[in-house]
């Protein structure tokens, strides 16, 4: 059989960066094809070089033996590639309909939308997907914005579909809804290519090539191969993301929050009454669908948000609508889910970041002046406990990768809190090594007593984790599960808002 | 293939150094096409624009007290940006520091010049400061934009002036819209013998080291550079940045504030409507070219002082109207800032993200 896609030495530059180095990798038809690997491993280039939005320097890639040379994404979808971003290109003003119509054929001059709708409903027929195309994109759920741009590449006659990172935002259900879908695409001769760092859902692909460093280390057939084979080819070392965890002795409870509510900016309400205990020495573990009110509870809890109603209690103090300040004088610490917009001043350098928050106080401020040696010195030395990677403590926060700028972050926040630390998406967009990394950190803190809630998007992550698993359904908690009997099933129906005992029988189909 | 523009990740100094030579040639050449088109012979008119700026201890001491006000608004105007809070309203906060200052010597302008002097520049900086207070509080509390606000109290202040000046202060022996005469006691001491370069040149230079060091140096700059940086995180870390943009506008307005003490005590040695020809305005261009740096807005604001004065020589030599010297700065400022946003870009044959 002749391949479908043939990537060919592909090399990428960025500068002195060399993203992807001499690549080879072949698409079958109807198969599903996973690249894997870090970030920074190159996925993400070779993918944008297939879909033209990149020219590769080197190399070829060929579709049915034809080797493409491309310019633009308009000319791969022509020779039927289509992809799916991580971040949703949609106009969430305007219709299903229209999105999917928008810069087609059926779009020019007169529009000619009966025969496109025909045809979207006939895909949607076939793969049993359920939409309204008269319905505008913000009104719909985030799985169902992803069918809209997986229709849209269908209607524009994809053969090969990429999907870079697909299920970050889905939940357990919905993923798996998902590649059921991919399958019976791929049972009519479509292929994919699947972008991802999930070693679950890795493991579901017919083939999956591994990138590190811009390099193939290697292409295995997923069925012979096993997910610690793959770590290991991806980080090249073994990798242990389920650290043994110690027996912590739960103490008493340290934060408790009754009937927290809270709006966002908008003044929607996103928390609706939360309640929930974090003891001393435990780890409990918030999971749920990105924008059920993580952000609001966190931000709520540091004093950056003012609640409503309801009540923070910090051991026996009353922290409720306190200044961040306060919040943070009293002991808590604080990593926010975005780091360079909300973790640290990018334009600063690693030692003024590193005293943010304390730059007022002793030893790093006297009489309102700063204390430079001083705050070098505690710099150097949290540069060396974290391992923060960076030429001096002078080097600006806006040049450090990800995982660096969040050690930054995370030293600072360890450093400043005595009693409580609050992290949301602690791992988002980290490399293996760094999380964990993350988590030896996280542990050794709830061993001191620390009481520590997490929000995580990564369910693996949580059960990693945490004494207990919350879930966070629509600003309020809707289940509780303790370590070692955690049902994921359940865990996944919550998230999703189904809370009757039987699984509800739609719950698949509505995506 | 084609010209491909990249962000640089950190700015490169010899492109910056190269920027600003760039700069100067081209700002030079389109000032002497446009000197060109009004009829003046190019070399008598850059001749003259020397002459008047530094052409001699004369012209240079004249620079001098013609850069002063623009050293305090340029710098009041960088202290706020810092922060990331648009003071458009140096202006505005220079008339009320001349008229706080003037109300208090009505009230205690017998005291020893020792004593009184001092007591005007605090006068002048409180004016000011309460004034650009004014619009931090209207943003702290009420989100009001400072932009507006700025600009719209500039006209209050410059009416209210106008006010005094045609009612309780003015002359009644003059025909002017001004009022009397300042006692000789109560201006500003020359600083060097022969020389009208006054007292106010040395308070504009302690007023850039006092915030070259509260900005670099303290927790307060700390605070009002994080902020100005990413108000979000600063925030997020416990920063109050309603009050620190308070305090922001009160330094701010302050130190404008005291170039209206320097224009009324130190060169007019009256109250009058034209103590300042756009000297807050002509601080923001400077503070921006200067880019915030409080040390370079002194070298910046004295090569602005020698344009006003070389200006004025070159209409005198040549007969170009006034406003083609305004336009010359204009031109300044234009490529100026080009090329401080070209610094930051790196251009080079080929093709996109090779």
């Amino acid at each position: 059989m002749q391949p479908l896609l043939k990537v060919e030495n592909v090399t990428k530059r960025f500068h002195q960066v060399v993203a992807n180095d001499s690549v080879s990798f072949e698409v079958m038809p109807g198969e599903i094809h996973c690249l894997l690997g870090e970030n920074g491993a190159g996925k993400s280039t070779i993918a944008e070089c297939i879909y033209g939005f990149y020219k590769p320097d080197k190399g070829s890639i060929s579709v049915n033996g034809e080797v493409l040379d491309l310019d633009s994404p308009a000319e791969a979808i022509r020779h039927g590639i289509g992809m799916v971003h991580q971040h949703f290109v949609l106009v969430t003003s305007m219709t299903v309909l229209e999105n999917i119509v928008i810069g087609t054929d059926a779009a020019t001059a007169i529009l000619n939308l009966q025969s496109a709708t025909d045809r979207i409903k006939a895909i949607c027929a076939r793969y049993e997907v359920e939409i309204d195309l008269n319905s505008k994109v913000w009104q719909l759920t985030v799985g169902q914005q992803q069918w809209v741009e997986i229709l849209k590449a269908l209607f524009l006659g994809a053969r090969l579909l990429i999907m870079d990172e697909p299920t970050a935002v889905l939940t357990p259900q919905e993923s798996r809804r998902l590649f059921k879908i991919f399958r019976e695409m791929t049972g009519d001769g479509m292929s994919i290519i699947l972008i991802s760092h999930k070693l679950d859902e890795v493991m579901q692909s017919d083939r999956v090539t591994v990138l590190r460093k811009g390099k193939r280390v290697g292409t295995v057939v997923t069925r012979d191969s096993s997910k610690s084979e793959l770590t290991n080819l991806m980080v090249g070392r073994d990798v242990n993301l389920n650290l043994v965890r110690e027996r912590s002795d739960v103490g008493l409870p340290m934060l408790v929050v009754s009937g927290l509510h809270a709006a966002n900016d908008f003044g929607t309400d996103k928390l609706n009454g939360v309640d929930l205990t974090l003891n001393r020495g435990e780890i409990v573990g918030i999971a749920g669908v990105a924008g059920n009110g993580q952000k609001e509870l966190f931000e709520t809890l540091m004093g950056v948000r003012r609640a409503t109603s309801g009540r923070v209690m910090l051991a026996d103090q009353d922290i409720t609508n306190k200044t961040p300040r306060e919040v943070q004088q009293a002991g808590i610490g604080h990593v926010p889910d975005d780091r360079f917009a909300e973790g640290l001043i990018p334009d600063f350098d690693i030692q003024s970041n590193l005293v943010l928050g304390v730059h007022r106080d002793q030893p790093f401020a006297r009489r309102g002046f700063l204390k430079f040696g001083q705050i070098r010195s505690f710099a150097k030395q949290a540069m060396d406990e974290f391992a923060i990677q960076a030429p001096s403590a002078q080097t600006i926060c806006r040049t450090l990768s990800g995982g660096n700028a969040q050690k930054v972050i995370v030293a600072r926040e360890f450093a400043q809190a005595s009693r409580v630390i609050l992290a949301n998406q602690p791992s988002r967009g980290l490399d293996v090594g760094v999380i964990e990394y993350m988590h030896k950190r996280l542990f050794e803190k709830r061993k001191e007593g620390f009481a520590i809630l997490i929000a995580s998007e990564e369910l693996d992550e949580l059960l990693a984790l945490s004494d207990r698993i919350l879930v966070l359904f629509k600003g309020q908690i809707v289940g509780e599960f303790s370590h070692g009997a955690v049902d994921l099933e359940r865990v996944g129906l919550l998230m999703a808002g189904h809370f009757d005992d039987a699984p509800n029988p739609n719950a698949d189909r509505s995506l | 293939m084609g010209i491909v523009v990249e962000k640089r990740l950190t700015p490169s100094t010899s492109w910056q150094v190269a920027s600003i030579i760039l700069a100067l040639l081209a700002s030079g050449l389109v000032s002497a096409l446009l000197l060109k088109s009004a009829g003046a012979d190019l070399g008598t008119a850059f001749g003259a624009l020397w002459d008047g700026a530094f052409g001699g201890w004369r012209a240079s001491w004249k620079t001098l007290v013609k850069a002063t006000p623009l050293i305090l608004t340029g710098v009041a105007v960088a202290v706020a940006f810092r922060a990331r809070i648009w003071n458009i309203g140096a202006e505005g906060q220079l008339f009320m520091g001349a008229i706080m200052s003037y109300w208090v010597y009505t009230l205690v302008g017998t005291l020893p010049p020792i004593i009184l002097i001092p007591i005007l520049f605090i006068a002048g900086f409180v004016g000011g400061g309460l004034y650009g207070g004014l619009a931090g509080w209207l943003k702290a509390r009420f989100q009001v934009s400072e932009i507006l606000t700025t600009v719209m109290l500039n006209y209050v202040a410059t009416y209210f002036l106008s006010f005094l000046l045609i009612g309780p202060w003015r002359n009644p022996d003059s025909f002017f819209q001004q009022s009397p005469p300042i006692d000789r006691a109560a201006r500003l001491p020359n600083l060097i013998g022969g020389t009208k370069l006054h007292l106010g040149f040395l308070v504009a230079i302690l007023a850039v080291a006092v915030i070259y060091v509260l900005i670099s140096r303290t927790s307060l700059g700390y605070e009002i550079r994080a902020m100005g940086m990413n108000a979000k995180a600063a925030r997020f870390k416990g920063i109050n940045v309603e009050r620190t943009a308070v305090i922001v506008m009160l330094i701010s307005g302050g130190v404008a504030g005291l170039a209206g003490v320097t224009e009324v005590f130190g060169v007019q040695g009256k109250l009058k409507p034209d103590i300042s020809v756009g000297f807050g305005f002509t601080g923001i261009i400077i503070a921006v070219l200067a880019l915030l740096n409080p040390i370079a807005i002194i070298f910046v604001a004295i090569l602005f002082g020698g344009f006003v004065n070389g200006g004025i020589k070159l209409q005198v030599a040549t007969g170009v109207p006034s406003t083609l010297t305004d336009a010359i700065q204009a031109i300044i400022l234009l490529f100026f800032l080009t090329a401080a946003v070209l610094a930051r870009y790196k251009f080079r044959l080929g093709t996109k993200d090779e």
